[in-house]
């Protein structure tokens, strides 16, 4: 999965570097629509709402407050490894004029699984 | 979509309440999805890579354990800000610090909303 970071690099563009920036940009995902490399991704609205403690009582008006840590969109590869992932990430047209993205293996399992499976062993070989 | 931001707040937890919370995670995305109200979602891998600059640089991330870093993701099909809100509210790790992020899908292209206001001003 690719997660794109942004600090809204976009804002700062002339409006011909961004018409150039957008025709790049729907080549490069027909590209890789072609080649049955990319599921359908989106790009999220600047807006949005963080939820926080317990039951959810806390709600405040979001993205996370970071904005380098900032999601503005996100992409569903359909690739074996992580390398061809971060090969497709490199030719995204836009990390040129700022930016990063974040290329992330989707899980096969729950980390949370995971880690209940982790600790029920150590408590076994606590009990021998 | 949902984003849950946050990889470290499960590891202070007990066996049993590991499970718990994982079996109630899985029970709630199915019952979502049922729903119709849910159409994706997936846990990330821990770690990943961050790709960055002109030079598209490749460095390790996110951090290991980090309050905003993102853990995994639900694509949800609701009507309104609130609803995703109100679900978001039921996610069983928010007692024990997960932090769950709401935001709405574009119906366009935020670069191409920004192009459109571009073109407005000039036409003043």
């Amino acid at each position: 999965m690719l997660l794109y970071r942004t600090d809204d690099w976009y804002n700062r563009l002339s409006h011909e570097e961004l018409q150039k920036l957008m025709g790049q940009n729907k080549a490069w995902i027909e590209g890789l629509t072609a080649q049955g490399k990319v599921k359908p991704g989106r790009a999220l609205e600047r807006s949005g709402a963080i939820v926080s403690g317990k039951n959810g009582r806390f709600i405040t008006d979001g993205p996370f407050a970071e904005s380098k840590e900032a999601i503005g969109g996100y992409l569903v590869l359909d690739v074996e490894t992580i390398d061809e992932a971060i090969a497709i990430a490199q030719s995204s047209p836009g990390l040129a004029y700022g930016g990063s993205i974040e290329v992330r293996p989707v899980a096969e399992e729950c980390p949370l699984d995971v880690r209940a499976r982790e600790l029920a062993r150590e408590e076994q070989l606590a009990m021998v | 979509m949902l984003l849950f931001r946050g990889n470290d707040w499960y590891k202070s937890l007990s066996p049993e309440e590991t499970q718990k919370v994982t079996d109630q995670w899985m029970a709630w995305f199915k019952r979502l999805t049922d729903q119709g109200k849910a159409v994706a979602g997936n846990p990330l891998e821990r770690e990943g890579k961050i790709v960055s600059g002109k030079n598209r640089v490749v460095s390790d991330g996110p951090f290991a354990e980090s309050k905003e870093a993102i853990g995994g993701y639900f694509l949800l099909d609701v009507g309104s800000l609130d609803e995703a809100v109100a679900i978001a509210q039921e996610c069983p790790g928010l007692p024990f610090g997960a932090i769950v992020e709401v935001r709405p899908v574009a119906g366009e292209c935020p670069l191409a909303s920004e192009l459109k206001r571009e073109a407005e001003f000039a036409t003043v």
